[in-house]
């Protein structure tokens, strides 16, 4: 390879490599990591890594060395002691040590710290086909209350979250803060989080759920405790009703039989939960960015952005009607 | 002589072709008047009842209720007296000259089975003008005219007349439709075991959305496909407004049983976790979508009826049949009898000049 064409390569590479590392950065990347979890498996990485490459160029360059030509030959003492340290000794003390490190990781990055948290005071997150159910516990005279495909937590304090699915199995994965772990019908699993940075972070189902797995995520939004409890505070007391036309055609036309707006009509309980939901980023669990017409599009049909959604299309509702119930939710702040 | 290939393929071209220029000559005769030959008769009759008898191996016959007569005996006064005649008119004129002539089933139908009669009501029988069902998914239909065809033998006239409401008893006169849909449609005709609903009570835009349904097809009834076969979508749409007019309902109900069962709880609650929703979130509330029925009151057995035709998709419907489709596929059968039997006993509370459509 002329000295030209490998100028020309190094070239490209200083031009893609940026866009490639960006990649690495972001809402949903384990490679910028926002929380103490994420930074751990981070960490541990990294290590790997390195120390494999180090030791991948150590043994590719004794084979070269061992391959030339004009070397004298080593005496049957110094090959012996040759392996005995290089493939005996050396790879023992250093899976040794990784064991060591890792297995001194894995309080932090599992959950045995959250069983000592009961079950009422943490994060229910439940998952379904194909959207997240979240019930936020009651705490210091709020009321619990139950709200869908988004997390808000305060940042640099420890969560814990209890993981469940009714369905199928989902998994649960905060790419920046932590994660993964399944959510298995039948069983309730623990995970613990501490976000260090402020920040909105997407999280995707990590378990094939079915035909709308690839559109099954929520936000994380990471906030300071003031601007949490605000929003912890906002949410305990839910919407007031506004007597709007939409407001009125949400219950006219029973979407209420499965959605609950708190403070304007009954729990239902089938549906996302859709209270405040203008604060929400998103509209059908992180598919479509969450605008006017992005809702009317959802309601009118369900599947046709979702395949396989729960919820059947209301094409049959007058336009009219779609659009107001669409900027009633729009609204909802 | 050895008879070869040779000598049987011209025999049988030969009888091929002569078939085939007698039927051209116009020798056989097709007219109804002149009868079958004994032997003709005879044969034609006794494939048609091994026909039967082996198309209605392993139907299952399921049971039968009173409730299934009312509906049946309207449609037969409609749909089937006219060939066969009935108690309230026995041997119609036409049908004697008819071949074969449409037996009198008082005499013929102790001789079949509840399957046979199925299989005969459902699909019907070639050559010799009996029809199948309009609709070939509605099998609780035609069970419910078995059940009625397994009494006709003791039903004189009165009984008859009684079963089979007004139409029975008036010609189908012209400008009295409400009252033809009130032979089987009259609330005071209707209990818990009826198949039939209450027309009064609903809104003008469910009984449109209903009887539009019925004509293009999108819910499937062959009963209710004869009953409204005559009218204009004028007339429906007149019909609609005529039962939405006539209603004296009120959103107000009655005192609902004492107990919470099953049936109230999966009505104002639903279940959740197996994906059910409150029924009286969109019936039965005020702020309605009036496309939505109005179920307090109805027959029981009627709604149950429904909820299963909806579950299993063949229940169509009007614009928003959809969506029970989804929600009834969900319930078992405990859950359908109890709310059925829920919103059967949460009868609406008549108010003279109540609420009118619903609109």
């Amino acid at each position: 390879m002329s000295i030209h064409s490998e100028r020309k390569i190094f070239g490209r590479l200083q031009v893609v490599l940026p866009f490639l590392v960006a990649g690495c950065a972001g809402r949903q990347s384990a490679l910028d990591p926002a929380g103490q979890e994420a930074a751990e498996v981070y960490h541990l990485s990294v290590v790997m890594v390195i120390g494999g490459g180090i030791i991948w160029l150590t043994v590719i360059g004794l084979l070269t060395h061992a391959c030339r030509r004009r070397r004298s030959a080593w005496s049957e003492e110094g090959a012996g002691r040759l392996i005995a340290w290089g493939g005996v000794a050396f790879p023992v003390i250093v899976l040794f040590a990784l064991l060591v490190y890792t297995v001194w990781l894995m309080p932090s990055i599992r959950p045995w710290l959250g069983r000592a948290v009961a079950e009422p005071d943490r994060i229910q997150v439940i998952g379904e086909q194909f959207w997240w159910r979240v019930r936020y516990p009651a705490e210091e005279g709020l009321a619990g209350f139950e709200t869908a495909n988004e997390i808000r937590l305060p940042v640099g304090e420890r969560v814990v979250f209890s993981l469940r699915a009714d369905d199928v199995i989902h998994s649960f994965w905060i790419p920046s803060l932590g994660g993964k772990m399944d959510m298995i019908p039948g069983r309730t699993n623990v995970l613990s989080l501490l976000p260090t940075k402020t920040g909105v972070f997407r999280a995707p189902c990590a378990e094939f759920c079915g035909v709308s797995h690839a559109y099954m995520a929520f936000s994380v939004v990471v906030m300071e405790r003031n601007a949490f409890d605000d929003w912890r505070r906002k949410q305990a007391s839910g919407n007031r009703p506004e007597g709007s036309k939409g407001e009125r055609l949400f219950t006219h036309h029973g979407c209420v039989g499965c959605h609950s707006v708190r403070g304007t009509t009954p729990i239902a309980g089938l549906g996302p939960d859709l209270t405040h939901f203008a604060d929400r980023s998103t509209v059908g669990a992180g598919t479509l960015a969450n605008t006017r017409k992005n809702i009317e599009r959802f309601i009118r049909d369900p599947s046709a952005i979702k395949p396989g959604a729960k919820m059947p299309a209301f094409d049959m509702v007058p336009p009219g009607d779609i659009a107001a119930i669409s900027g009633y939710l729009a609204g909802l702040r | 002589m050895v008879i070869g290939w040779k000598q049987t393929t011209v025999l049988v071209l030969g009888a091929a072709v002569a078939g085939l220029f007698i039927a051209w000559s116009g020798l056989i005769g097709i007219s109804a008047s002149t009868g079958h030959w004994k032997v003709t008769d005879w044969f034609l009759h006794w494939a048609m009842r091994s026909s039967v008898r082996t198309a209605a191996i392993g139907t299952e016959v399921p049971p039968f209720h009173d409730g299934m007569l009312p509906m049946a005996a309207g449609h037969f006064e409609r749909g089937c007296a006219i060939c066969h005649g009935s108690p309230a008119m026995p041997s119609p004129a036409i049908a004697r000259g008819m071949l074969p002539v449409p037996p009198d089933l008082k005499t013929v139908i102790p001789g079949w089975t509840d399957a046979e009669l199925f299989q005969i009501v459902q699909h019907g029988v070639r050559f010799t003008g009996m029809p199948s069902w309009p609709v070939t998914e509605r099998e609780d239909e035609v069970w419910a005219m078995v059940a009625f065809l397994r009494r006709y033998p003791e039903l004189d006239a009165p009984s008859y007349r009684r079963l089979a409401g007004h139409a029975a008893s008036s010609a189908h006169e012209p400008g009295r439709t409400p009252e033809t849909c009130n032979d089987c449609h009259a609330p005071d005709q209707l209990d818990r075991d009826s198949l039939i609903p209450r027309l009064d009570g609903q809104s003008q835009t469910y009984l449109r959305d209903s009887l539009a349904a019925y004509a293009e097809g999108t819910r499937r009834s062959g009963i209710m496909a004869v009953a409204i076969q005559s009218l204009t979508e004028r007339e429906r749409d007149a019909l609609a407004l005529h039962f939405a007019e006539k209603s004296a309902f009120d959103l107000q109900t009655g005192p609902p049983p004492a107990q919470v069962g099953r049936g109230e709880q999966i009505a104002r609650f639903g279940d959740p976790g197996r994906r059910i929703p409150a029924c009286l979130s969109c019936h039965d509330r005020e702020n309605a979508n009036p496309a939505y029925p109005r179920l307090s009151g109805q027959p029981a057995t009627y709604l149950a009826a429904q909820l299963r035709l909806f579950a299993n998709a063949r229940r169509g419907g009007g614009p928003y049949r959809a969506l029970m489709e989804r929600v009834a596929a969900n319930l078992d059968e405990q859950d359908i009898d109890a709310v059925a039997g829920y919103f059967f006993a949460r009868k609406p509370i008549v108010v003279e000049g109540a609420s009118r459509s619903g609109n």
